[in-house]
């Protein structure tokens, strides 16, 4: 299927040139556009939707840098200040300044500074919805340098194109928003079954570089949650790292957009239960480790 | 004498500061040694700047001793015998420290402190390792307190290197200033520490050791801020011309290039060459020191430096192009350092031996008073474009630059995280030619300034008023404020 299609189009909120958080190493990460999950606490509400062509966001831009011609939404970057107002004004959870690339285009300019990378991590929204995209990507990239490709995806894939994808990167950072199913369907929207047996899948393949969980006050922050979610990693394998996230009120346009932060002193607790079941495998994000 | 009075009566220094500055009134009150009038007016106009070294030099401005030496042989002049454990080695070296010159009158190199010292880690037990390398770290930050003193470390592994690292990162101290070697001998859970410590503290730099040593050979050091020299050497004298000085005075490119240029650093060499000599034959500091006569340092093994800065706006102001962004500045950044160089090259440097007889070439990383010109050969703060290309562009200016040259690279904090992440960097960056990397992150306590690091704290205390004990704080509050320090492009922000 693969070597027929030689220059899919993705879909591509922004990337990032350097990381230190989404894998191993130093890491070019591209944010993909589209998710097919609607989490409560959304980060990164704009990378949801496609644009619709409404116009909110060009009437709102302070410095004229969007509008519509053509049908197609036109963002002139150089006039842009970075203010955000078009993404806070966007009521469909998108974003006038997402771009389309072909996978030639992406994977040179993954390769122009390759020598400075460790690998690149795609990211989203869900990247994995866009799936020969990033294959083509990956072989591209792979085949003209030794970078590792990883994935940062909530594992809400059909069974059949995980394991095609599996085949094709190196490691995988899976986000499990709560392992209760019911408290799952409520930050989600969705079951967590399929996502359970994905990432078992990913472990036996030896790519579940990382689970993730964004702990939320109130809602997914009980002990027994994260012990059940530490001991279901335990289970799996012996190399998984399992990070805590604190949840941030950035970004946000859902219904915890005015909560505060998670207690500091119960997020070193929940920390500390899940490092007696995992050791050192246990990781928690910079902001509530400083 | 108003001047003296002055500084004999002012509150806000303290006897240390008011016994140096007295030293240099002295010496002002003599003419200045012997240059044309020509040489005399790019000095006054300060298109020529001679760092304020004073008018009538009678110690070299860097002087970096051999300490293995020392530590075999000991000193007549000291009283010092030579070591045979780790308590007597660490007690020599904090005796010989005191009676190493300098422009600042502290010693700006503290020597190769692994290999000095390994050898008698079997002397003691490993607690005691330990105690004493911390007293050694509390005794330099507390008697030399000027962050120029620098202690060199690698490329090799050794447990004293590692110790230094780990305890750098406990003590946190903004003294001494450290490097560590870096080559691809040098391990990668060592680089990873020195990588670790220097998030928390900016320190040590990484030197790209194959790079130098092919330059030098493989006995030289870092001394004070960048630079580079031979170990039983040093530096008469550095004296920085400023590039964008020279391009306001030139009509177009041309005219820089083959006229305005020529005759700047002609009469850059002459003042250098005029105050190596003055060093050498009339104050006769070889003569009369006791580490030429006891043979810690060579007369030979020294050279001059002829500094530059302001390569950024000189670029900008002779073709309207910006280095980092026009791809074409990068052609005439590179056209002018290698004709500097090759103009530098064309003269003899007096005394300086040590380099082949000519002057050592340096890019200057700026100093407080430095206002709209950039450090050395560096991009401008806040104008650097993506990280990586910041580097390319870099790693082809620096191999000109013999005696020292570096950039320092901001980081998210979120790179302490990964320090996998910069260690990939910072090899890449070696291989494209970067000769000292230099690293901070956003939150760091410490500030790199030029070179050299202060704490935030500190900063704070001298802009209230208080008496410090290191002299380097206002030097530092100072240049932050007119360098624009903090505008440095954050790097790894996601």
């Amino acid at each position: 299927m693969h070597g027929e299609v030689i220059n899919i189009q993705g879909l591509i909120n922004r990337i990032i040139e350097s990381s230190f958080i989404d894998g191993p190493g130093n890491r070019l990460v591209v944010f993909m556009q589209g998710c097919n999950l609607n989490c409560i606490y959304c980060h990164n509400p704009e990378t949801q939707k496609e644009c619709c062509l409404c116009g909110i966001c060009a009437e709102s831009c302070p410095a004229k840098a969007l509008s519509i011609a053509d049908n197609k939404i036109i963002y002139l970057k150089d006039l842009c200040q970075f203010c955000d107002r078009c993404l806070q004004v966007c009521p469909y959870y998108s974003s006038p300044k997402y771009f389309r690339m072909n996978t030639s285009e992406l994977s040179n300019y993954i390769l122009k500074h390759h020598e400075f990378l460790n690998g690149i991590t795609f990211s989203g929204g869900e990247c994995t919805l866009q799936t020969p995209f990033i294959i083509e990507v990956s072989q591209k990239v792979k085949s003209n340098s030794p970078l590792t490709v990883f994935l940062d995806t909530n594992g809400y894939v059909h069974q059949s194109d995980w394991e095609l994808i599996c085949n094709h990167v190196d490691g995988l950072m899976v986000d499990l928003k709560a392992f209760n199913s019911h408290t799952h369907q409520y930050i989600t929207g969705a079951d967590n079954s399929f996502i359970l047996e994905n990432i078992k899948y990913a472990s036996g393949q030896g790519l579940l570089y990382e689970v993730r969980t964004v702990i939320l006050k109130g809602i997914n922050d009980t002990e027994n949650e994260i012990n059940q979610i530490s001991n279901f990693i335990k289970e799996l394998n012996n190399y998984t790292f399992f990070k805590l996230i604190s949840f941030r009120p950035y970004g946000i346009k859902h219904p915890l957009k005015d909560t505060v932060y998670p207690d500091k002193n119960h997020f070193e607790k929940l920390f500390q239960i899940a490092k007696t079941v995992l050791g050192e495998r246990v990781k928690k994000s910079l902001d509530i480790s400083l | 004498m108003e001047k003296i009075y002055q500084i004999i009566t002012n509150t806000n220094l303290d006897f240390k500061d008011k016994r140096h500055l007295l030293c240099l009134e002295a010496e002002n009150s003599l003419p200045y040694p012997n240059i044309s009038q020509k040489a005399q007016t790019y000095l006054e106009e300060g298109t020529i700047c001679d760092l304020f070294e004073g008018h009538a030099p009678y110690r070299p401005r860097y002087i970096l001793p051999d300490y293995l030496k020392f530590i075999k042989q000991g000193s007549e002049y000291l009283n010092i015998s030579p070591p045979k454990n780790l308590f007597e080695a660490i007690n020599a070296l904090l005796v010989i420290y005191k009676f190493v010159p300098s422009i600042t009158g502290y010693p700006v190199y503290l020597g190769q402190i692994d290999d000095l010292l390994e050898p008698f880690l079997s002397t003691v037990s490993p607690r005691e390792v330990e105690n004493l390398l911390r007293l050694f770290l509390t005794n330099i930050d507390r008697t030399l307190p000027d962050a120029f003193v620098h202690i060199n470390i690698g490329p090799s592994d050794s447990q004293v290197g590692r110790l230094i690292l780990w305890l750098e990162k406990e003590l946190k101290h903004s003294i001494p200033n450290l490097s560590l070697k870096y080559s691809p001998e040098t391990p990668d859970d060592l680089a990873l520490q020195a990588i670790e410590t220097a998030l928390v503290t900016g320190k040590p730099y990484f030197v790209n050791h194959q790079e130098l040593a092919n330059d030098l050979g493989k006995d030289y050091a870092i001394a004070s801020c960048y630079n580079t020299l031979l170990i039983g050497g040093g530096s008469h004298t550095l004296v920085r011309l400023n590039l964008k000085q020279v391009a306001e005075n030139s009509n177009d490119y041309d005219d820089f290039i083959n006229h305005k240029l020529p005759e700047a650093i002609s009469l850059l060499v002459e003042i250098i060459n005029a105050r190596a000599k003055f060093i050498v034959e009339k104050a006769k500091f070889f003569e009369t020191s006791f580490l030429a006569k006891e043979g810690l340092i060579d007369l030979s093994k020294f050279t001059s430096m002829a500094g530059f800065f302001g390569l950024y706006e000189a670029v900008k102001l002779l073709t309207e192009l910006n280095m980092g962004k026009d791809g074409e500045a990068e052609k005439y950044a590179l056209e002018i350092t290698s004709r500097a160089r090759e103009l530098l090259d064309s003269y003899t440097g007096l005394y300086c031996g040590g380099y082949c007889n000519k002057i050592g070439f340096h890019a200057q990383s700026g100093i407080d008073t430095d206002i709209e010109v950039t450090a050395g050969v560096r991009i401008k703060y806040g104008e650097e474009p993506l990280l990586y290309e910041q580097i390319i562009l870099e790693g082809k200016l620096h191999p000109y630059f013999n005696a020292g040259i570096s950039d320092i690279y901001t980081f998210d904090l979120t790179a302490k995280e990964n320090p996998e992440g910069l260690l990939k960097i910072i090899k890449t960056a070696m291989k494209k030619g970067i000769r000292i990397f230099a690293l901070t992150t956003t939150d760091s306590e410490f500030v790199r300034v030029t070179g050299y690091l202060v704490k935030k704290t500190d900063i704070e205390k001298y802009h209230r008023g208080e008496l410090l004990r290191e002299d380097t704080v206002k030097l530092g509050a100072d240049s932050i404020r007119n360098n624009e320090t903090l505008k440095r492009r954050v790097f790894g922000k996601s």
